[in-house]
């Protein structure tokens, strides 16, 4: 028994869950501590209430509100768990993206902005084609479509920048995210889509379910009833199966990785690296537009359309959750949730308790720190293992040129 | 007391995590003679080097410097103590003068500025007397790497020191400087100097030193002297067991051409020059045909002009009748190109996938590895099962292996038996035997010559000499991006092939 727990750690995957594990519960108790030095250093925190506090962070999810004696419940929470759901479609898809990307070697930061054109291009179909005359069903896979399509050509920019000259596609991703974010804002605010019939809402679109596009509950309503969640959570999780084979099952999922892996060693091989590398951030993009599709779809949600001082966070959010799930598309789908869950955490602290939400925040930027940071030790250990020790530092450059002695070094490892 | 060594490293061990890189290593170094390091790649050479010269402590034993026991913590220890290293890869700065890279580190300065006056006179003195004739003002990166390397032992004569450790100090040198180094170091051991000559070219060996000590696996096999042993008794105390010096193989029965380069141009990288100029040439079928040079000639950009990684400006490449010249990497490798990179961690593997993934890197797409764009994991395994059992090539947990773990040896072996089986007309072999150890040199070299015997054509690029001269059918010299000559093996001598290296010598007979 011991051996085999012994085995399972010796795997490079466990290490892996585990380190992301570790990032998680650290983050959690650092949000702990948090809660407890606002608790401390402010009068109007009760030691109960900062006790409520940390057991919302750990356990919020499962928080049921508070009773008539003002005690915090716990229970089954259907509502929480289907928000939770609904929130976390979009992250899965922005956390795929990120990751598909991660796997060729590119660095996604431009899900944010394909996100925003996703949202435009879905929303756009969704409201103007009349359901009187097309099905509402049909103008949602087109709507869906139009947003995989826009955000996969709003990816294939940086990544055909970065191809054909070379340019550095983080760069690239940040001046199209902003790019987006201001024709984002100029496309709806020259449109006829801007929500006229509540007038106490400026800077809304209408939502779809006004010309009455909305994702199919596929049961989601059943079994979470009173809440948001909708069969988008469940298309978000086919879709990271479907990544899941492409990139590991088939013939274009092996080029991908060899280009990420080793473009030299692609090239000489006879890949198109420059093909790959436009093609897979079009297929990030397409699954960054996706999720904004999924997300606004849904129908319950309205678009703020002038965002050109913003950029929505799930666009971001999906780097710590690609991250934390090692890029993995079958974790990204668990990491997503979480993510969503750390999200729901947040409203039930400013609900039941005088914190407010922003204390999420400081927990997952402390997982995202320390997810990075786990990766780097991951990446540093077998260096370590193989230089003999921080004396190895001293080491000149002249032993780590692949010359002969240097094999000793792969000999050793 | 005087002792008859210089320098002695007793009882040395260093292990590192999982390895014990020198296991009870005892190496006495005489005053005034020259001392050759012999060991195979990973045999503890270097880190026993690297103890010396404080780069590492050890775990046990100790270092005597005159009969008396010395701390060596960092290289600066090393250097109070007079020992000084020519590294393999030198250690100069590229855009400094060679006086100032001579004194970079040792400068005399008075209130913060430079006293070059008394520094150069110092460095012609040295100069003039060992013959180590040096430009001292022209800037490092504009000089020939044998001059290089004359900067480097000067800086070592600047500090004074009296133990010269070399580090493969030949393996970029022409057989002319070579010679002319071996010289350099019998003077120094006629001075007085101990000299510790680390190598595994056992030609050297025999013309220069003293004595030889020879590690194996971490561990010491003997000292013996030189005057006494022989080369194949070296090698079977490097490997273990008698070794293949010579390449064994019948005369060539070349047939038709295979490949026929006419005046390919391409660029360089580096320079505004083009790395090769108008290059042209045959290889037929069953004969090995070798580029030779010193490295940095134009062979590595010939290569990628051949095999697509580079553009060519101008030229043509036609293979078996077909006219290459058009097409991208992956139409050139289906039409007939197999190649062993030059680089095997840069080009040759995805050092981070798997041994399997690996094996089918060119051929992935082929339908006996996909359907309907699917990859058949278990053709994958049953294909690299083979290789790995034809090849010989060893690894960890065979097919899901991570290629990075494997040893240079069995990298390379995977490689050529990828190429290999790939079965085209044309092997392009690049340095294929850099970083091996005799043992597997020799099984590469066997691999090679049964290619040529089943009548494909071999474009062999090497830098080896003794590579060259034995396992060539015809020799095509390379020298500034042009072939300045093409030898027969059988007739030419290796200090006539040094000269069209050095670019002394040129015939019109290989451009035609």
């Amino acid at each position: 028994m011991k051996e085999k727990l012994q085995d399972l750690y010796n795997k490079n995957g466990t290490r892996k869950v585990l380190a992301s594990l570790i990032s998680i519960l650290i983050g959690l108790v650092v949000g702990a501590i948090v809660v407890i030095a606002v608790g401390l250093s402010k009068d109007t925190i009760t030691t109960q209430g900062m006790w409520d506090g940390v057991k919302l962070i750990f356990a919020g999810i499962l928080s049921t509100g508070r009773n008539a004696a003002g005690v915090l419940t716990w229970g089954y929470n259907a509502q929480s768990l289907g928000n939770m759901l609904f929130r976390a479609t979009p992250l899965i898809m922005t956390g795929l993206s990120v990751a598909v990307a991660y796997k060729t070697g590119l660095f996604n930061i431009g899900a944010p902005g394909q996100y925003l054109m996703g949202t435009m291009a879905s929303l756009m179909i969704a409201l103007s084609i009349p359901t009187s005359s097309v099905p509402a069903w049909l103008v949602w896979l087109l709507a869906f479509l139009g947003g995989c399509l826009a955000g996969a050509l709003w990816g294939a920019i940086p990544g055909a920048l970065k191809a054909l000259l070379g340019i550095n596609e983080v760069l690239a991703c940040i001046m199209t995210n902003w790019l987006a974010a201001n024709i984002v804002t100029w496309a709806f605010d020259v449109s006829n889509f801007k929500n006229m019939v509540e007038n106490t809402k400026s800077g809304y679109v209408y939502k779809t379910s006004f010309n009455g596009v909305q994702t199919a509950k596929m049961g989601m309503d059943k079994l979470f009833p009173g809440s948001q969640v909708n069969g988008g959570i469940l298309i978000a999780i086919l879709v990271a199966i479907l990544v899941y084979i492409l990139i590991n099952k088939t013939t274009l999922g092996y080029e991908l990785k060899a280009c990420g892996a080793n473009r030299h060693a692609a090239r000489y091989a006879g890949i198109n690296d420059r093909r790959d590398i436009i093609l897979s951030m079009a297929i990030a993009g397409a699954l960054a537009g996706g999720g904004a599709a999924l997300y606004w779809l849904a129908g319950n949600t309205e678009f703020y359309w002038s965002t050109y001082q913003s950029l929505p966070s799930a666009g971001f959010n999906g780097i710590p959750v690609a991250l934390l799930a090692v890029n993995n598309p079958i974790g990204v789908i668990f990491t997503g949730i979480f993510m969503a869950m750390l999200d729901i955490v947040g409203v039930q602290l400013t609900g039941y308790t005088a914190y407010n939400e922003y204390i999420t925040d400081v927990i997952i930027s402390v997982i995202v720190y320390l997810s990075a940071f786990s990766l780097v030790i991951q990446m540093m250990l077998p260096k370590w293992k193989k230089k003999g020790g921080p004396n190895a530092n001293a080491e000149p450059a002249a032993k780590t040129a692949p010359k002969p002695e240097t094999e000793k070094g792969d000999k050793e490892a | 007391m005087d002792s008859e060594y210089i320098i002695e490293m007793l009882n040395i061990r260093k292990e590192f995590p999982g390895i014990v890189a020198n296991d009870d290593i005892t190496l006495q170094l005489k005053r005034g003679e020259i001392h050759a390091l012999l060991g195979e790649n990973g045999a503890g050479k270097s880190t026993l080097m690297s103890v010396l010269f404080g780069l590492y402590q050890p775990e046990k034993g100790v270092i005597k410097k005159n009969g008396e026991v010395v701390q060596i913590r960092d290289p600066n220890d090393a250097t109070a103590l007079h020992i000084g290293m020519v590294h393999q890869h030198f250690k100069l700065v590229d855009v400094f003068t060679v006086l100032d890279n001579i004194i970079l580190g040792a400068e005399d300065t008075k209130c913060g500025f430079l006293q070059r006056k008394n520094a150069r006179k110092k460095v012609q003195e040295l100069s003039d007397k060992y013959h180590l004739a040096v430009d001292l003002d022209a800037k490092v990166e504009d000089i020939s790497v044998g001059m290089q390397q004359r900067t480097e032992i000067l800086k070592m004569l600047y500090r004074d020191n009296e133990i010269l450790i070399f580090d493969e100090p030949t393996a970029v040198l022409t057989p002319q400087e070579i010679d002319e180094l071996m010289d350099i170091m019998r003077g120094f051991a006629k001075e007085g100097k101990s000299i510790l000559f680390i190598t595994h070219k056992l030609n050297e060996i025999m013309a220069v030193s003293d004595r030889v000590t020879v590690l194996r696996k971490g561990r010491l096999v003997g000292t013996v002297n030189t005057k006494d042993t022989t080369k194949e008794a070296l090698s079977a105390m490097m490997v273990g067991r008698p070794v293949q010096l010579e390449v064994h193989k019948g005369p060539a029965h070349p047939g038709k051409v295979i490949l026929d380069v006419e005046h390919m141009t391409v660029p360089s990288k580096l320079h505004k020059n083009n790395a090769v100029k108008d290059v042209s040439f045959q290889v037929r079928e069953g004969e090995i045909v070798c580029i030779a040079g010193i490295d940095g000639n134009g062979q590595t950009e010939l290569i990628y002009g051949l095999s697509g990684l580079e553009k060519m400006s101008s030229g043509t490449i036609t293979l078996d009748g077909k006219d290459l010249t058009k097409m991208s990497i992956h139409r050139r490798n289906l039409s007939g190109i197999s190649h062993i990179p030059e680089d095997r961690h840069k080009h040759g593997l995805v050092l981070d996938d798997t041994l399997e993934n690996n094996l089918v890197l060119q051929s992935y797409q082929d339908p006996r590895f996909q359907h309907m764009g699917f990859i058949r994991s278990s053709q994958v395994r049953d294909y690299a099962l083979k290789i790995i059992d034809e090849y010989d090539v060893r690894s960890g947990q065979g097919p899901v292996t991570i290629a990075r773990s494997m040893s240079g040896g069995n990298q390379q072996k995977a490689i050529i038996g990828r190429e290999i089986d790939r079965g085209t007309p044309l092997l392009l072999a690049v340095q294929p035997t850099r970083g091996l150890d005799v043992g597997a040199i020799e099984n590469v070299h066997a691999q090679l010559v049964a290619q040529r015997d089943a009548g494909k054509a071999v474009l062999l690029v090497s830098l080896e000499l003794d590579e060259v001269m034995n396992l060539s059918d015809r020799i095509l010299v390379m020298y500034e991006g042009e072939i300045v000559g093409e030898l027969d093996p059988k007739k030419t001598t290796v200090q006539e092939l040094g000269l069209y290296m050095s670019g002394a010598k040129r015939s019109g007979k290989g451009e035609a």
